[in-house]
C-alpha cells in the first residue's frame, strides 16, 4: 500500500456514491428502519491529488444526513440538481430526496416515484442522467424498465418487453442508449428515443446458467459514443467476461477470479473499471477482500487470473472474533486518484486504500 | 430548568466553556474556561452577563470544573480573585492537583514573556485553589441542604469528570469533554442510568467519522522512524498532559519492539511533574495500566529520559517532547529555533494551535518567521501535524445518551454549525427533546416535578382490601383526601382528614320515587318487592323490617299509595352518597317493574 485509512461507520453500507466530484455518500440497509443516508466530506488527504504526509484532518465529516425507514440498497445523485434517488425493499418504488447543504444539514425526503404493479416486486436498480432533463432509469425486471423525469415524476420511456427476468444492473451508455444486465447474465440494449421502445438482447455468447451476474461499465460520459471501454460481467462463481458492445458476438476476454467456494451468494457482487487506469478493474463481494485485475493480459480462455493486488483489510478488521467474517458489500474507485479505492463491508468498516503494484510496475 | 452558555460571540473554533445552569432556584456555573486565541479581555467570559449588580458569591451556589484544560479552567483565578467569588469550587482530585500547574505555566508565559498586566498573579492562583473542594468519583457531595453533585469518569484526560447536579428530583448532567473509547492510558467515560432532566454535552466532533487509531499511530510512528533513521531530530511540542503520556507510551512500545537506540527525551518542568501525577492518580488510568502497574510501571519509561537543555546540541538522532504545545514560548520554542534550519529534522504538532503562535504559523505553511529582535528564522525542517485528541463522535454521544437516559439533551458546539441532523437523530432514536442554542441564548426546559406524598397505613390497608386483587400491570385507583399542611403532603382517609381539620361530615341522601302499577294493598306490594329483590340480589342483605320498609344493605325502600291513583304504588328508594352505585342499580331494577307472580 501507499496509503491505507480505515474508518468505522455507525451502520454498514452497501453503496458508496460520489457526488459533485468530492463528496461521498453512504447509506444504511438495516431491515428495521432508522437507516441514515450520509453525505460525507472526505479528509483532505483524499481530496488532494498528491498524497500528503501527516495531515491535520484525517477524518470524514458528515456534511448532511437523512433518515430512511426503508433499507437503502441503491442511491444515485441526479446530476445538475440538488436531488438524489434511492431504492430498496420491500417494493420497486423510488424515493426522491433533496440535499441542500448550505441551508441545513438534513437531507429531506421530497417525493416517491411509484411504479405500477410495484408491490411485491424486487427492489429497483437505478441510474441517473441529466442530458435532456433530469432522468432516472429504474426497474427491477426487464418488463418494468422505465425512465422517469425526476422533478415532474413523469414517465418518459417504458421498455416494451414481456420478459419478467430480474435485473442486476442498468446504465446509460449515452443519453440515448440504455444497457441492461439481467441477473442470469443476458445483456440488453434499448434506444430511449422511442418512448415504448423494444429491448434488444445483445448478441453475446451465452453464459453458464445457474449463476448470478452483475455488470460494470465505464462511467458513461455524456454525449460520447458507445463507450470504447468494454462491459465487464461478473458471476457469482467468479467468472469474468469482457464484451465490446460494438462487436458483441466475439468475446473480448474472459477469466476466472480466484474466489472461495462455495460462494457467499450474489448479494454484494460488484465489478468496476478504474477510471484512470486502462484495462484495470476491481472485483468484490465474495469475502472480505477486494481484488484488482489487469485485464490487458487476458485472453478468451477463461483461465484463472492472478490479481495484481488484493486488499485484505476488511477480513482482519473485525471487532471481536465471534460472528461471521465481514463481507465486502461494495467498492468504488476514486475519480481522479488513479489507484485509490474505497470499500465497505458488512461490519460497518469503510476503507480507503491506495495500492502499489507489488512488482513495481507503474 | 435553564441553561445559558456564557460565551457570546459567534464562530469560534476551539473557544472556551462556561455554562450557567439554573435548577430549582439554584445557580451553578459549569467550567470557567479561557479562550486561547485572544490576548485581551475577550479571552475571559463576560461575567457581567450573570448578574448586573449584586455579588457573584450570593448569586452562584457553586462552580464546577470538569478538567484541567485551559479552555475549561483558564479563567478561574480571574473569576474568583479579580471579579470576585468566594463560594465553593468543585473538581476532582487530579484536576485540583494539576490545574494550578497549568495556570501558573500559562501565567508565566503571558505575563513574564509577553509582559501583560491585566492578568492574574501567582498568589491569585493559590488563593483560588484554596476555595476548591476536591471530590471523588461517584461520591455524592452536598453543596447545601438541597443541592448535591456527583462526579463520573469521563476519560479524555487524567481527572476529567462528568458531573451530575441534583436539586430535589430535578437533575442535570454536564459532560465537559469526554471520550467513549478507551485509549492507551485512560478508560472510557461511563455514567449510570441516572435519567437527568437535562444532559449537556459537547458536540464539536459529532459530525466526524474518525480515522482508526491504528492508522494514525502507524503513520506517526512511520514519520518518526524515518526521521530518526536518517539521523534527524524529531521535536514534538506537547499541548496537554494527556496526549503527551499517550504518545510516550506509544513510542516506548515501538522502540522496544523495533529495538531502536536513538534517545527519547522528555523536557523538564511541566511534563515531569505530570508523570509524577499520573503515578499518583493511577486509579484514574485505565485497567490495563493498573493491571500491569504491579509488574512494571507504565510511566517508568526505559527509553525515555529527562531532557537537559544541553542535549539539544548533541549530534545524532533523537526525539524530544517539549512544552509548551503551540511553540509560542519556552523550551519547545528554544529547541525549535536550534533545529529549524536542518531539513533532516522534523517537528510534529500533536494538537490544535491558536492563531498568532509559531505553531499556527508553520502549520499554515510559513517558512520564514520573524523572531524577537527582528531576526528571521528560516524553517527547513519538516513540519507535520498529527491530531490525537480524544473527543466523543456521534456514535459516542448516542452511547452516552443511551446510558444516562436523559429527558432532554442540550448540544454545546464550538462552531455555529447547523446540527439539525444530529438533533433529529437524537430525537428520533430516544424520543427526547434536543436543543442546540446559539452562543448567548438561554434554553429553558420544563420539568415535571415529582412531589412525594405520604399515604397513611390505614388508608392503604383499607383501599387494598376493597375490590379485586391489585394487578401489577394495571394502575389501581385509590380514593383518599390530600392534606397539605406545614410543607408536608399526606394522603389519609376522609374520616381522619375531617377529624384533623375539625370539620363536620355532611351526609348526602338521595331519594327516588318509582311508580309501580299494583292495585293491591301497600303491605302486599312491599312483600312482592321484597321477594323480588331477595331473589335477584342474592349476594346482598335484603331485609323486611317490621315497620313495613325494606332494606338492601343500607338502602331504604318504602311503599306508599299514590295520592290520586289507588292502582299505583310509589316506592321511595333512599340511599346515601356512599351507596350511589347500588342505589342507582336498585332504582333501575325497580323501574323495570315487578314480575307478575310472586309467592
Amino acid at each position: 500500500y501507499r496509503d491505507l485509512h480505515t474508518f468505522e461507520l455507525q451502520a454498514p453500507t452497501r453503496l458508496i456514491e460520489w457526488a459533485r466530484g468530492t463528496r461521498v455518500c453512504v447509506a444504511g440497509y438495516g431491515q428495521s428502519g432508522g437507516n441514515e443516508i450520509l453525505q460525507l466530506i472526505p479528509p483532505p488527504t483524499l481530496q488532494a491529488k498528491e498524497s500528503q504526509g501527516l495531515c491535520p484532518e484525517r477524518d470524514f465529516k458528515v456534511e448532511c444526513g437523512g433518515f430512511s425507514k426503508r433499507p437503502v440498497y441503491s442511491l444515485k445523485y441526479v446530476p445538475d440538481t440538488s436531488l438524489l434517488v434511492t431504492s430498496g425493499p420491500p417494493d420497486s418504488s423510488l424515493q426522491v430526496w433533496q440535499v441542500s447543504a448550505e441551508d441545513s444539514d438534513v437531507i429531506k425526503p421530497v417525493s416517491t416515484i411509484v411504479t405500477e404493479n410495484g408491490t411485491g416486486q424486487p427492489w429497483a436498480r437505478i441510474a441517473t442522467i441529466s442530458a435532456r432533463a433530469p432522468w432516472v432509469l429504474h426497474g427491477s425486471t426487464l418488463d418494468s424498465v422505465q425512465i422517469t423525469e425526476v422533478e415532474l415524476r413523469k414517465t418518459v420511456y417504458t421498455a416494451a418487453s414481456r420478459d419478467s427476468e430480474e435485473l442486476s444492473g442498468l446504465a446509460f451508455l449515452d443519453c440515448n442508449t440504455l444497457l441492461l444486465c439481467c441477473a442470469r447474465g443476458r445483456l440488453c440494449v434499448a434506444d430511449v428515443r422511442q418512448p415504448q421502445g423494444p429491448v434488444e438482447a445483445v448478441a453475446v455468447p451465452s453464459v453458464p446458467c445457474g449463476e448470478q451476474w452483475c455488470m460494470g461499465t465505464a462511467c458513461g460520459a455524456q454525449g460520447s459514443e458507445l463507450s470504447s471501454q468494454p462491459v465487464a460481467r461478473l458471476s457469482s462463481r467468479g467468472l469474468l467476461t469482457l464484451t465490446d458492445l460494438r462487436k458483441p458476438s466475439e468475446p473480448l476476454a474472459s477469466a476466472k477470479a480466484r474466489v472461495p467456494s462455495p460462494g457467499s451468494g450474489a448479494e454484494f457482487l460488484c465489478v468496476s473499471w478504474a477510471p484512470a487506469l486502462q484495462g484495470c478493474l476491481a472485483v468484490s463481494g465474495f469475502d472480505g477482500t477486494v481484488h484488482v485485475y489487469d485485464t490487458q493480459s487476458w485472453d478468451s480462455s477463461g483461465r484463472e487470473a492472478e490479481p495484481v493486488f488484493v486488499h485484505k483489510g476488511h477480513a482482519f478488521g473485525g471487532a471481536g472474533g465471534g460472528g461471521d467474517p465481514p463481507l465486502v458489500t461494495v467498492h468504488t474507485w476514486h475519480p481522479q486518484k488513479p489507484r485509490t479505492v474505497l470499500s465497505a463491508a458488512t461490519d460497518g468498516s469503510l476503507h480507503v486504500w491506495d495500492w502499489v503494484e507489488p512488482c513495481g510496475k507503474c | 430548568l435553564s441553561a445559558f452558555s456564557l460565551c457570546p460571540g459567534a464562530g469560534q473554533d476551539v473557544g472556551r466553556s462556561c455554562i450557567l445552569v439554573s435548577i430549582a432556584g439554584k445557580n451553578v456555573m459549569l467550567d470557567c474556561g479561557m479562550h486561547m486565541g485572544y490576548n485581551d479581555d475577550r479571552r475571559f467570559p463576560d461575567f457581567s452577563y450573570i448578574t448586573q449588580n449584586g455579588r457573584l458569591t450570593d448569586f452562584l451556589d457553586c462552580v464546577i470544573i470538569s478538567h484541567f484544560h485551559l479552555d475549561h479552567c483558564g479563567a478561574l483565578p480571574y473569576f474568583s480573585e479579580m471579579v470576585g467569588y468566594d463560594g465553593p469550587i468543585y473538581m476532582t482530585h487530579p484536576t485540583k492537583a494539576i490545574c494550578p500547574i497549568l495556570l501558573e505555566d500559562y501565567r508565566k508565559i503571558t505575563v513574564d514573556k509577553k509582559g501583560e498586566t491585566n492578568f492574574f498573579t501567582s498568589q491569585m492562583i493559590k488563593d483560588c485553589m484554596k476555595k476548591v473542594v476536591a471530590v471523588h468519583l461517584h461520591q455524592t457531595v452536598q453543596v447545601d441542604e438541597e443541592l448535591e453533585i456527583k462526579a463520573y469518569y469521563a476519560g479524555h484526560v487524567l481527572g476529567a469528570a462528568m458531573f451530575q447536579i441534583k436539586v430535589g428530583c430535578e437533575s442535570v448532567v454536564y459532560t465537559g469533554d469526554y471520550n467513549m473509547t478507551p485509549d492507551r492510558h485512560l478508560g472510557a467515560a461511563w455514567v449510570d442510568k441516572c435519567r437527568p432532566d437535562l444532559l449537556i454535552t459537547e458536540s464539536t466532533y459529532a459530525t466526524t467519522i474518525r480515522d482508526s487509531k491504528r492508522c494514525r499511530e502507524r503513520d506517526f510512528l512511520k514519520k518518526v522512524h524515518e526521521t530518526v533513521e536518517r539521523g534527524g531530530k524529531v521535536l514534538i511540542p506537547v499541548f496537554a498532559l494527556g496526549r503527551a503520556q499517550e504518545l510516550c507510551i506509544l513510542l516506548e512500545t515501538f522502540w522496544e519492539r523495533m529495538n531502536l537506540k536513538a534517545p527519547i527525551y522528555f523536557s523538564t518542568g511541566l511534563t515531569e511533574k505530570a508523570n509524577h501525577y499520573y503515578k499518583l492518580f493511577i486509579t484514574w488510568t485505565n485497567q490495563k495500566i493498573r493491571k500491569t502497574f504491579v509488574q512494571r510501571n507504565m510511566f517508568e519509561f526505559k527509553h525515555i529520559k529527562a531532557f537537559d537543555r544541553a542535549f539539544a546540541d548533541n549530534p545524532g538522532p533523537m526525539v524530544v517532547f517539549a512544552t509548551p504545545g503551540m511553540l509560542h514560548a519556552g523550551q519547545s520554542l528554544q529547541i525549535f529555533r536550534k533545529w529549524a534550519g536542518n531539513e533532516k529534522n522534523m517537528v510534529i504538532m500533536p494538537g490544535y494551535c491558536v492563531q498568532g503562535t509559531v505553531g499556527h504559523k508553520i502549520l499554515s505553511g510559513q517558512r520564514k518567521l520573524e523572531m524577537e529582535g527582528r531576526q528571521i528564522l528560516e524553517v527547513k525542517m519538516q513540519v507535520e501535524y498529527m491530531s490525537f485528541s480524544a473527543h466523543a463522535d456521534a456514535k459516542g454521544i448516542m452511547q452516552l445518551i443511551r446510558q444516562a437516559e436523559p429527558r432532554n439533551v442540550l448540544l454545546v458546539h464550538g462552531e455555529a454549525k447547523k446540527m439539525e441532523f444530529l438533533k433529529q437523530k437524537i430525537e428520533q432514536e430516544f424520543h427526547v427533546s434536543c436543543y442546540m442554542p446559539a452562543n448567548g441564548e438561554t434554553t429553558t426546559i420544563l420539568t415535571n416535578p415529582c412531589i412525594p406524598v405520604d399515604i397513611s397505613l390505614g388508608l392503604l390497608k383499607r383501599e387494598t382490601a376493597i375490590g379485586p386483587v391489585p394487578d401489577a400491570k394495571k394502575p389501581k385507583l385509590m380514593h383518599g383526601t390530600l392534606l397539605m399542611k406545614d410543607n408536608s403532603f399526606r394522603l389519609v382517609c376522609p374520616e381522619q382528614a375531617l377529624k384533623e381539620l375539625g370539620l363536620a361530615e355532611h351526609q348526602l341522601r338521595f331519594t327516588c320515587r318509582v311508580h309501580i302499577q299494583d292495585p293491591r294493598k301497600e303491605h302486599e306490594t312491599v312483600l312482592r318487592v321484597y321477594n323480588h329483590l331477595k331473589g335477584v340480589l342474592k349476594d346482598y342483605s335484603v331485609q323486611h323490617l317490621p315497620d313495613g320498609s325494606i332494606t338492601v344493605e343500607s338502602i331504604l325502600i318504602q311503599a306508599t299509595a299514590h295520592s290520586e291513583d289507588q292502582g299505583t304504588k310509589v316506592l321511595l328508594v333512599s340511599w346515601t352518597y356512599q351507596d350511589e352505585e347500588l342505589g342507582s342499580y336498585l332504582t333501575s331494577l325497580l323501574k323495570k317493574g315487578l314480575p307478575q307472580s310472586t309467592a
